[in-house]
């Protein structure tokens, strides 16, 4: 599994602030990687520090081989930075033809409004972007960035202030983008469950450090816990102990596994427990975030980083 | 790299017609409108004024003399970079030096190209809209003579003898090159600030004080053709330079040329060389 990303040390200091603190990280090819945090994780200062908008104080990074900065590594990536602003006076069509003269890429009209189509702006093409809502520009901004036929791309909040059929249109085109195009996508999002439904790999930032990275399979399916509706839910957290936890007034979780739960569920029906259901539940990313982060914020509040 | 900056800069501005309208039609327009209206208020006027003291080109303009349009390009090439002109072209300067910052969109461009590159795009696109308008200033004042000349029934001649075209080229020439300084100063300040404001009123305000500073220096004891009074005053090396291209006797000496063209090249230089080093180590994702 070859590295896309790597980031070896990284830190970037603000004064006493430190945004990142000898961040280790890796990302492999291929796929959709994302990038969590609470507020001050680090997760936008090292997208900044990847695509050379702001300068490491400590550490190294690379990107697909080579260091950071370097344009001709930069031209093989494409980014949406938090929600993208563009000169109002321009049309959606002739942002992506300015864009595609500072990138050196040929302004073919069909190729744009390709592009334009696959986020859904084609309506909109040729509407100055002065009026355009904030959803509107995440897609042009992702436009944007995939027009330069990256192999990597960054996103920063990509379904930022988008209503729920464009996070979902968003989501398809996310994987499609690493399954039908094999790129690498890197993104960073606040929406935990859009993060477990779009991503492979997941890494947890806090304080500037990485507290958590693997497979979003591997770490919900290691939390998983068997949830047992019954009654009376006193007898079954008494032969559960330290295993069991109450869910409601008639639920318990079992911190079992699949090998013990036969004999779990037998001796709750010895001991008189009457079970009306039992099922399988995994952990879901938000509860491993709070536990990994320490997090007491609400979900909407986990972006900016 | 820089091709694409350049490509992309103009693509923008091009597509700004606020700027278009305000650095490359405004003064020409209203050149040309009050030109004209001059011209008919003297022409209704022009028994009333027959008995009285009147400069020497309007008793000819009066009398129905020729009127030499080489001659007059060539005034028209060294006036383009009167203040108000400058003014305008100022606006069109910190539009396009500063933005970047304004729509945020560095981020969206800086990651792909040099930093050098980038900025050097945004001033060889800017060379390109300050000689744009030089052209249409230079052609509304053209025409809003020829117009003028119809007032009082003046012959149109044109006399290129003397070198007059070689001298209509060196001073739109150098007339560019002090549009181009005092813009440099609003890329410095622009780049540093991060502001469209910056960009355009530190020019102005450094220009004023530079238009003031050889009355302060004189204060001082220092003379009007002394070094430090051209070194603070490239306006004034601009004056000297106009005054050597249009020659006669007011021509001034060689050596205060050479003062002249080290302050103009100077406060042109200078100021990018500030502005491409501040915005190498800038941080970009602030905008």
């Amino acid at each position: 599994m070859s590295a896309v990303i790597e980031t070896r040390g990284l830190s970037k200091h603000y004064g006493a602030v430190r945004a990142l603190d000898g961040l280790d990280l890796t990302i492999p090819r291929g796929g959709v990687y994302g990038v969590l945090g609470p507020n001050g994780a680090g997760k936008s200062t090292l997208f900044r520090i990847l695509l050379g908008l702001i300068r490491p104080t400590d550490g190294s990074a690379t990107v697909m081989g080579g260091p950071v900065g370097q344009v001709s590594t930069m031209r093989r990536m494409g980014s949406m930075i938090e929600t993208p602003r563009f000169p109002p006076f321009l049309t959606a069509k002739q942002v992506l033809n300015w864009l595609a003269a500072a990138h050196g890429l040929n302004g073919d009209p069909a190729r744009i409004e390709g592009w334009l189509a696959r986020v859904g702006l084609t309506e909109a093409a040729n509407r100055k972007v002065r009026g355009f809502s904030v959803g509107m520009m995440q897609r042009l901004g992702v436009a944007a960035a995939l027009m330069t036929e990256p192999e990597l791309v960054i996103l920063d909040e990509p379904t930022s202030g988008m209503d729920p059929p464009g996070i979902q249109e968003m989501r398809q085109l996310i994987r499609s983008l690493a399954v039908d195009d094999g790129l690498t996508v890197v993104l960073a999002s606040h929406q935990l469950l859009e993060v477990q439904r779009v991503c492979d790999r997941v890494a947890i930032l806090n304080k500037g450090r990485l507290v958590l990275e693997g497979a979003v399979s591997e770490l919900t399916g290691s939390g998983e816990r068997l949830r047992l509706k019954l009654r009376p839910q006193a007898a079954a957290l008494d032969l559960l102990g330290q295993k069991g936890s109450a869910e409601g007034d008639d639920a318990v979780m079992a911190a079992v596994t699949r090998a013990e739960a036969p004999a779990v569920l037998k001796a709750l029906i010895d001991r008189g427990v009457e079970i009306e259901e039992a099922r399988w539940v995994g952990a879901d990313l938000e509860s491993i975030f709070f536990t990994e982060t320490g997090s007491v914020q609400a979900p909407e509040a986990i972006h900016a980083g | 790299m820089l091709a694409d900056a350049y490509r992309s800069e103009t693509y923008r501005l091009l597509r700004n017609r606020t700027v278009l309208f305000w650095s490359v039609v405004f003064v020409p327009l209203i050149g040309v409108v009050f030109g004209i209206i001059g011209n008919a208020v003297l022409k209704a006027n022009a028994d009333k004024l027959a008995g009285e003291e009147m400069p020497p080109e309007l008793m000819v303009a009066m009398a129905g003399g020729p009127m030499n349009l080489a001659a007059e390009l060539v005034s028209a090439a060294g006036n383009v970079a009167n203040p108000v002109a400058l003014l305008f072209l100022l606006i069109g300067a910190a539009t396009l030096y500063t933005g970047d910052y304004r729509w945020e969109t560095w981020r969206l461009i800086s990651a792909r190209n040099g930093r050098v590159p980038l900025i050097l795009g945004k001033v060889l696109s800017y060379v390109t809209l300050a000689l744009v308008a030089m052209l249409v200033l230079v052609a509304g004042a053209l025409i809003e003579k020829s117009i003028s000349a119809g007032f009082f029934s003046r012959p149109l001649t044109f006399d290129a003898g003397n070198g007059r075209i070689a001298d209509a080229f060196a001073m739109f020439g150098v007339s560019g090159l002090r549009i181009l300084q005092v813009t440099m100063l609003g890329l410095l300040a622009g780049v540093v600030g991060r502001s469209l404001l910056a960009a355009l009123f530190v020019p102005v305000v450094v220009s004023v004080l530079q238009a003031l500073s050889p009355f302060a220096l004189m204060g001082m004891g220092v003379a009007n053709d002394a070094w430090v009074t051209f070194l603070v005053n490239p306006g004034q090396g601009y004056d000297v330079i106009a005054a050597a291209i249009r020659g006669g006797p007011d021509a001034p000496m060689a050596e205060l040329v050479v003062r002249g063209w080290t302050s103009l090249l100077g406060w042109t230089i200078l100021p990018l060389i500030g502005a491409l080093a501040w915005f190498q180590r800038q941080d970009l994702s602030k905008e």
